[in-house]
């Protein structure tokens, strides 16, 4: 966590207030505006974040107050943030709790200040479907992503085979990471983290069954058999030493520090297409991103385009204009876009997109173009998850995941009972 | 303060009529007192109290953080002990904890302050050494630490190997990692043993010099003088660093990721009902959660000040 005002310029800010207000040079300090921003994020994303405020400080006069907190301590923060009636004036918003927060006027409509302070002309019409809830708009997405694998590219040349590409199915990986065991690479290093407690990656194999996570209603969209049919599909992976062991894939416990990439367990790993930017950034091998694998060959459907996240208006109506103004400055502008990159998914602004292209590196080329070339591998967009779907990501895939991991569940067991407690924790819930 | 208030409040009883000059007078004599308590007094009323009394009538309700609280009975207790399979995780992890860490702890912190107490030179350099963990103990940092030393590839493991040993992933193997919480614990030995070490002095050396020319053995006067005259130092202890482990969180927070990983194993019930509360925002189940910790804790403690007339030697 990181606050931007540090004590030398809260002290400056009081000095020059007192002294302000003593000269009697009000009206100055009456126009200077301060929003406070807060985002879920790494320093990268902060860097990027603070640079686009600055600049929208210099052209309109609007201070930004920014902050930013891992993504499970952000929505604790929040959560009590807008409960104490102190919410932030923009707050990073995502697909799984904008309803939340929307129906219970938790953030604002946005719809009044479109085609004003807020210019959406040239937006993706996808992308301005997902922030909204019953037809108002909610938030403003900013940026398309996808799930997407995080490939080691270096550990593959190590031992000298191909790297997966977006045909490789479970099979493939099944062969590779034999050739990875015989090369022995790095103490051991496996192809693949352990992904079956990794919930967009069984969202992901679903669909590609036909099948969904959750329904429209709110409900479990599959059955006992298919989550004992994934728990057995893992087991049979871990057997091989295909995966990573248990051991090392609960050192994950959300940082992107603690994952298997960074920590150099696995050359491979569930991950999000914009989040390619922000693992280069901190690992020392070349990283690319590719699909997640196929049940079979010619299987597809099982990704989808998402807004990555969005920015929603909250706290003082008052200021919800100029909070409104800085999200369009932030989504429209050509230099603010090229300060952000696609660290946060794809610009949805077809201008933006265009004028961005060029100065982008490599890998946010890579980036753009997946999300740009998903083809078959392309599904319709799921309906929002309902809001248990967090308890049971967490209480249950997890806890029942691991459990088969270790050895103390069978998969079918597993399944069953992950079937079982899910429907009864949404049953709860609805 | 209350003595002097009493005092002064007694005789009003019976005469009403001068009631307003004995408060006059109460003003006087306390007024002062009162006032320079008054930060602790609205920190105590306001920040303690306050929320502790809202806490107790959030747990009556379905509290949400962001929708105003429906009154919903003994509904969130009759959950926690009837449909609640992660709150039986909880309590098993935290007893367990409780159970082990305590008396683990107690004894490590009794056996270096009688190590220290040979009247050792540079006693003062030594004791601030070993109560160094204490003060670091719960903190963030050390927590990290932890979890490097004792990671897959972490120093222990590397320690290990020097001995053939191929150790495990300590803290994310479901086996050892409420160990390794344990060890956390039991390493911050600091402030018990400082306690012990004072009352070790208490013991009068004339006892230790009668019962060696008697014949007893070290063996048999720590058991027979040095515990005894002890006890009261020892059921200090035990009762502080109870409650100190029933309210454990930042190890395993950390350690965990807030998770309590692998499996269940490191679910604190204090994890669990931080998870409650925000993690999936059920702030009144969270707070029937709390005003039960409480209960357990005040159980606890009055069950240890009942037994206490069996075993702890008060010398008079």
């Amino acid at each position: 966590m990181t606050l931007r005002i540090d004590r030398r310029h809260f002290l400056m800010g009081g000095t020059a207030l007192i002294a302000g207000a003593s000269a009697g040079i009000r009206p100055v300090l009456s126009q200077e505006q301060r929003l406070r921003l807060t985002f879920w994020g790494g320093q990268d994303r902060a860097d990027r974040t603070y640079a686009v405020a600055d600049m929208f400080a210099a052209e309109s006069g609007t201070q930004i107050d920014g902050e930013f907190l891992a993504w499970n301590d952000y929505w604790t923060k929040l959560g009590t943030q807008v409960a104490g009636g102190n919410a932030p004036n923009i707050i990073q918003m995502d697909y799984r709790f904008i309803v939340e927060y929307a129906t219970r006027n938790a953030i604002l409509p946005l719809d009044d200040y479109v085609g004003g302070v807020l210019q959406l002309s040239d937006f993706d019409e996808d992308q301005l479907e997902g922030g909204k809830v019953d037809g108002q708009l909610f938030g403003i997405s900013l940026g398309a992503n996808s799930v997407a694998m995080l490939v080691n590219e270096d550990a593959f040349a190590e031992v000298g085979i191909e790297p997966p590409n977006r045909d490789s199915t479970f099979d493939d990986y099944m062969t590779m990471g034999e050739a990875f065991n015989s090369a022995n690479i790095r103490g051991g290093m496996k192809v693949l983290a352990d992904g079956s407690w990794t919930e967009p990656m069984l969202d992901n194999w679903l669909r590609q069954n036909g099948f969904a996570l959750y329904t429209a209603e709110g409900q479990l969209g599959f059955g006992e058999e298919q989550m004992v049919e994934w728990f057995r599909m893992w087991a049979s992976l871990r057997e091989a030493g295909i995966c990573v062991s248990p051991e090392d894939q609960a050192l994950d416990t959300g940082p992107l520090e603690s994952t298997m990439v960074t920590l150099g367990k696995a050359a491979t790993m569930p991950s999000n297409s914009n989040q390619l930017v922000a693992y280069q950034a901190i690992n020392p091998d070349s990283l690319t991103i590719v699909s997640y694998p196929r049940i079979a060959p010619g299987a597809g459907g099982g990704h989808y385009r998402k807004p990555s996240m969005f920015f929603s208006v909250g706290g003082n109506p008052e200021q919800a204009e100029a909070a409104a103004e800085f999200i369009s400055f932030f989504v429209n502008d050509q230099e603010a876009a090229e300060a952000l990159g696609v660290e946060r998914g794809i610009p949805c602004s077809a201008a933006v997109r265009e004028a961005l292209a060029p100065s982008l590196d490599e890998k946010g080329r890579i980036a753009l173009e997946f999300v740009a070339n998903l083809g078959d591998l392309l599904g319709p967009l799921p309906p929002p998850p309902p809001t248990a779907a967090g308890e049971i990501d967490l209480s249950l895939l997890r806890v029942i995941g691991q459990e088969v991991a270790f050895g103390a569940r069978t998969p079918e067991d597993g399944g069953k009972a992950f079937v079982t407690e899910a429907s009864a924790i949404l049953s709860r819930s609805a | 303060m209350t003595a002097h208030s009493m005092d002064a409040g007694a005789p009003a009883k019976g005469r009403a009529v001068t009631s307003p000059r004995i408060w006059e007078r109460i003003w006087q004599q306390d007024g002062p007192g009162y006032l320079f308590l008054l930060p602790w007094l609205i920190g105590f009323f306001g920040l303690t109290i306050g929320p502790m009394i809202t806490s107790l009538y959030l747990s009556f309700t379905d509290f949400d953080l962001l929708t105003s609280p429906d009154w919903v009975g003994i509904d969130n207790y009759t959950r926690m002990f009837t449909a609640d399979q992660k709150f039986a995780a909880a309590m098993r992890v935290t007893f367990f904890f409780v159970i082990f860490s305590v008396p683990l702890k107690l004894a490590f912190a009794l056996g270096v302050a009688m190590l220290l107490n040979r009247g050792l030179r540079g006693l003062p350099l030594y004791r601030a050494i070993f109560y160094l963990p204490s003060l670091l103990g719960t903190s963030v940092a050390i927590a990290i630490l932890w979890r490097q030393l004792f990671a897959g590839d972490g120093l222990v493991n590397q320690f290990l190997a020097n001995f053939g040993i191929d150790g495990p992933s300590w803290i994310s193997n479901p086996r050892y990692s409420l160990w390794t919480i344990i060890i956390l614990a039991i390493w911050q030995f600091g402030s018990p043993m400082i306690i012990f070490l004072a009352g070790l002095r208490q013991i009068p050396q004339d006892m230790y010099e009668a019962a060696s020319l008697d014949g007893a053995s070290k063996w048999r006067q720590f058991w027979k003088i040095t515990l005894p005259l002890l006890t009261p130092v020892v059921f200090f202890n035990a009762i502080v660093q109870t409650i100190e482990a029933f309210k454990s969180f930042t190890p395993a927070f950390v350690i965990s990721g807030g998770t309590g990983q692998p499996i269940n194993s490191t679910l604190f019930y204090t994890l669990y009902l931080y998870q409650e509360a925000f993690g999936f925002f059920r702030m009144g189940y969270a707070s029937a959660l709390a005003w039960f910790l409480l209960a357990m804790i005040a159980a606890f403690t009055a069950f240890s000040f009942l037994t206490s007339k069996y075993w702890v030697h008060y010398d008079d």
